[in-house]
């Protein structure tokens, strides 16, 4: 996946988790990543909504296991919106 | 089942009462429990209400994973606004017992967020605690409010003070200290120091009221041009804080010549296993005219004294109340009630630095009232 959401997604996790973001792929998750904890979970809750001017759900929150799903995700709302 | 966040009904009150049952059975202390009561006993929200507090609770289909408490009022922030601020408070999740439920604590805390982004926390028991540690992980701005402690009685502090005796040989020193009676001749010779070296005090006299008088609205309006971010403090919230049907507190003015100068409110703490039998004293909220703290503060110390309370404490975070404090003979000590703002909320009190020197927050303002202070 390397879709314009997913390279800002990827952008924001590598800032949250600073990890590089060459490291991050459609499959990290906070298995692969150990900085990704509950609370960093919930910094990048806010970090998205903060930046794509939406509301997410506690159920799509549960839903946000690994960066390819936040994408998909986040495409989903974007498209919705417009 | 995704976890929803809902307002606190009725119809929950047998799921909290079966998940403060989980939470007892996983060992978890028996005083960490939530709301048995969906409807506050203590500021419930009603026509009009701009003080209120009301409850949430995380929802896992019909299970109780988690809730916490909001309390809503009106704050004068540093420009010179009033606006409402939300105190987020009593968090509990079941996440502290079974980490399936990790993710609770952070949805009740952003569904604080969305309901109130002005947020405030306070108390917390330490940075060591799971909540303050959320919170700075969250980049919230947060600092101690320092807390003050004045020991009346120096035999009872050295034999009760349990936080203290954690060894048998501190205990075997501070007995021994106790019963020679070189504990009292230091304290007393500690406040003669410092009555010394505090600015004079001039007269005032002190009167304990059975409920604050439309009189201090305009203390409140005299005095907030010192104080950067403060719950209001006008005549009509001191009466919803401390009715006069409360017998619990004990409501002073301090005046002078006729004009009032302050007021203070002290009561009694609720018992804690780390003060031993000892009568521990709460100098829980105050006020006053900017350089009168001094004053409000030897006044409400004067009438815990004679009380008969063993140690008085309190909280304050305001620079002019903790030289008032200090140089009354206040013994200041690490503090474990902690100030932590949201994000949005920090906006309003940049630069936080220069802002938290004068904001006023005490034990009032934390989630003790109105009994655990």
């Amino acid at each position: 996946m390397t879709s314009p959401i997913f390279e800002q997604i990827r952008t924001i996790a590598s800032d949250l988790f600073t990890v590089p973001a060459g490291r991050i792929t459609s499959d990290s998750s906070p298995l692969t990543i150990e900085a990704w904890d509950s609370i960093q979970h919930l910094n990048l809750v806010l970090a998205l909504e903060d930046k794509f001017s939406f509301q997410l759900s506690t159920e799509e929150i549960e839903q946000m296991k690994t960066i390819g799903q936040i994408a998909s995700l986040v495409e989903r709302k974007l498209q919705t919106a417009s | 089942m995704p976890i929803t966040i809902q307002p606190y009904r009725q119809e929950h009150e047998p799921a909290v009462a079966a998940f403060n049952r989980r939470l007892a059975a996983a060992g978890v202390d028996e005083n960490l429990v939530f709301y048995t009561r969906s409807i506050p006993r203590w500021l419930p929200k009603t026509e009009g209400s701009d003080v209120y507090n009301e409850f949430f609770v995380a929802l896992d289909g019909d299970t109780v994973r988690g809730g916490y408490a909001l309390k809503t009022q009106n704050f004068l922030l540093p420009d010179g606004t009033t606006r409402p601020i939300g105190y987020y408070h009593h968090v509990l999740s079941e996440g502290i017992v079974n980490k399936a439920y990790a993710a609770a604590g952070g949805l009740l805390l952003r569904d604080a967020m969305l309901r109130s982004p002005l947020l405030y926390c306070l108390g917390m028991g330490g940075y060591d605690h799971p909540l303050p540690k959320m919170l700075i992980g969250l980049g919230w701005n947060h600092c101690p409010v320092p807390f003050f402690f004045r020991i009346v009685h120096p035999s009872r502090f050295l034999r009760e003070m349990q936080t203290l005796r954690t060894s048998a040989a501190r205990r075997l020193l501070m007995n021994l200290v106790a019963v020679t009676g070189s504990g009292w001749a230091a304290g007393k010779t500690y406040l003669a120091f410092r009555r010394l070296k505090s600015p004079r005090i001039a007269p005032h006299t002190m009167q304990v009221v059975g409920e604050f008088g439309d009189e201090v609205d305009a203390l409140w309006l005299q005095a907030r041009s010192a104080y950067s971010f403060t719950a209001i403090r006008d005549a009509r919230t001191l009466r919803v804080f401390y009715p006069a049907t409360d017998q619990h507190f004990t409501r002073l003015t301090v005046s002078r010549g006729g004009s009032l100068l302050g007021w203070a409110v002290v009561g009694e703490r609720r018992r804690d296993a780390k003060y031993g039998s000892m009568r521990v004293g709460s100098i829980l909220d105050c006020w006053a005219l900017p350089g009168e703290e001094l004053a409000v503060a030897r006044s409400a110390t004067q009438v815990l004294e004679q009380q008969r309370f063993d140690l008085i404490l309190s909280n304050q975070s305001h620079q002019s109340w903790r030289r008032a404090f200090k140089d009354y003979g206040y013994l200041s000590a690490e503090s474990n009630f902690i100030f932590a703002a949201s994000k949005n909320l920090v906006k309003m009190l940049d630069p936080f630095d220069e802002t938290k020197l004068r904001m006023h927050f005490t034990r009032a303002d934390g989630d003790g009232l109105p009994r655990n202070f």
